[in-house]
């Protein structure tokens, strides 16, 4: 064999298992969507929406009550989170630059982002829940927020970064004060890539069950007090699905469904600003 | 010591014994520098890299403020005060002191903001005052007829050379008295480098310009003054068409001819 031949069946052989290798981790992922696609859209219903919880074994049960537990849970945590993690980032990129301070946080901002999301749900039991002897809307959204706004603050850093300094120079060179160069200039420079860190944050959260069993826990009724325990798609989702009842985990599959395709419309949104950010 | 040459005119700027050093360097990198600049005439720095041309050059609308721990010594004299004190108005400064970037630096906006930007920091806010100000900048800066049917378009869409006289039309629509080049064509190619050059010359009758320059030929074409630095001080500053023909310093002469640099 020469060597030729060689280099070309190493080739070939190299390209066999690539290719191997992404079809099965895509035929998994196609696999999980059918299965929840297929179950999610069987146990859809308008009643789903209007209905909240009931009785295993009442035939109207529904989905109200978690649905706008998410939403609220998940409203407050971004209105908080969003504003900190945007102001953070901008602290970090055009004020904190390579200081001490700044590398500091963005050193803790990585290691949170890692962060197992149940320890940041035992981190706010001990803080919120504990001392105040209750589950709460409160709790689940401050330990929501406190897992988007590393993701938020460390996009919108490098978001930040890339706008080129000459062009803060050239704003500067004109005349303008700071604040007038970050917002007019670089943020309007950096707009479609903030906005993407934005997205993948809050999506980022959507899903999430395990600090929400910590803090907000569940309730199978409609509740928008945020002081009392609150339900959410994750949790009734989890509870549902694990119940030995079949109209239950039929609502499970559901709120899988619901949960899953919202969280898919934020990712793609994220990534459709990035694309269009990538063409200009 | 330098040669320096008389300088009939006004002067626009004086540099006298500027010393500048960069946050964390142990001597300074500009060292007791001494330099006229002359009003309404355009003087070029030249000399290899490293030598401290364009930092001088940004010392004069004092851009290295802009990153901690650079300091300034000496003085620099406009409108007979010295800039580099630290109560100078730096916003008032720069707007007195316009600069060009290497890289056309056009702000992700329509063309018509990007003109408008500086006029609108200044507080101007009347809608035809504006129309009026942004369309003469664009005539002056060569671009208005390029220009003035895409005003509301993305200024990014525009090629280098436009990119970089929009640049300049914003530099200018703010009425500067100086204007500094930071080797504004070093990106562009030979035919917008020509358009660059031919509006440097012509601005010349408004502003005082410095342009630094790693192109001999350049600073030979455009400029009357030429400064020849090398390792952070000023070898020598003659009138341009002398500087290259009869240099008085070794150095420069050796450096015109090519032997180092």
């Amino acid at each position: 064999m020469t060597h030729t031949q060689k280099r070309i069946i190493t080739n070939k052989i190299v390209m066999f298992l690539s290719t191997l290798s992404a079809l099965v981790g895509i035929s998994f992922l196609l696999w999980i969507l059918s299965i929840l696609v297929i179950n999610g859209i069987d146990a859809l219903s308008m009643t789903i929406f209007t209905n909240g919880g009931a009785p295993p074994g009442n035939e109207n049960g529904g989905l109200k009550h978690a649905l706008i537990g998410q939403l609220m849970l998940f409203a407050y945590a971004s209105l908080f989170g969003v504003p900190l993690g945007i102001l953070a980032g901008t602290y970090l990129s055009e004020y904190g630059l390579k200081s001490k301070l700044a590398e500091t946080i963005r050193d803790i901002s990585d290691i949170m982002m890692s962060a197992p999301s149940i320890v940041i749900g035992a981190f706010v039991y001990a803080i919120v829940v504990a001392p105040s002897g209750q589950f709460s809307g409160w709790a689940g959204s401050i330990a929501l927020m406190i897992i988007m706004l590393p993701i938020i603050l460390r996009t919108t850093d490098d978001m930040l970064q890339l706008v080129p300094s000459t062009l803060r120079e050239a704003a500067f060179a004109l005349g303008a004060p700071k604040y007038k160069v970050i917002i007019q200039v670089v943020y309007r420079g950096a707009k479609a890539g903030v906005l993407t860190g934005v997205l993948l944050g809050v999506a980022r959260v959507a899903g999430e069950t395990a600090p929400l069993l910590f803090t907000s826990f569940n309730d199978n009724f409609l509740n928008t007090d945020m002081s009392q325990p609150m339900a959410s798609l994750t949790v009734t989702m989890y509870n549902y699905a694990t119940s030995p009842y079949e109209d239950w985990q039929k609502l499970g599959w559901a709120a899988a469904f619901i949960l899953s395709m919202f969280i898919l419309t934020l990712n793609i949104l994220g990534r459709l600003f990035l694309l269009k950010k990538r063409g200009k | 010591m330098a040669t320096i040459v008389d300088i009939a005119t006004e002067k626009a700027l004086e540099v006298k014994n500027f010393e500048f050093t960069y946050a964390g360097a142990d001597e300074p990198n500009i060292k007791k520098l001494t330099m006229p600049i002359a009003k309404h005439s355009i003087t070029a720095l030249i000399g290899p890299s490293g030598c401290g041309k364009t930092t001088l050059l940004r010392s004069f609308n004092r851009m290295h403020d802009l990153y901690p721990g650079n300091k300034y010594g000496g003085e620099i004299l406009f409108k007979d005060r010295n800039i580099l004190g630290s109560k100078e108005d730096l916003i008032k400064l720069r707007t007195q002191i316009g600069m060009i970037f290497q890289k056309p630096t056009a702000f992700p906006m329509s063309i018509f903001d990007n003109v408008a930007y500086g006029l609108r920091l200044q507080g101007l806010k009347n809608k035809t005052e504006l129309q009026d100000r942004v369309e003469k900048a664009l005539q002056d800066a060569a671009i208005w007829q390029e220009a003035k049917d895409r005003l509301r378009h993305d200024a990014n869409g525009l090629s280098g050379g436009q990119q970089q006289r929009l640049c300049i039309a914003r530099a200018i629509a703010v009425e500067p008295e100086v204007l500094l080049f930071d080797e504004p064509t070093s990106a562009l190619d030979p035919i917008s480098t020509a358009g660059i050059e031919e509006l440097v010359v012509e601005l010349r009758k408004r502003v005082s310009i410095i342009i630094v320059t790693h192109n001999m030929q350049q600073a030979a074409r455009v400029s009357d003054y030429t400064g020849f630095m090398y390792l952070g001080e000023l070898v020598e500053l003659g009138r341009t068409e002398e500087l290259f023909v009869t240099p008085k310093e070794k150095l420069t002469e050796e450096y015109i001819t090519g032997k180092f640099g």
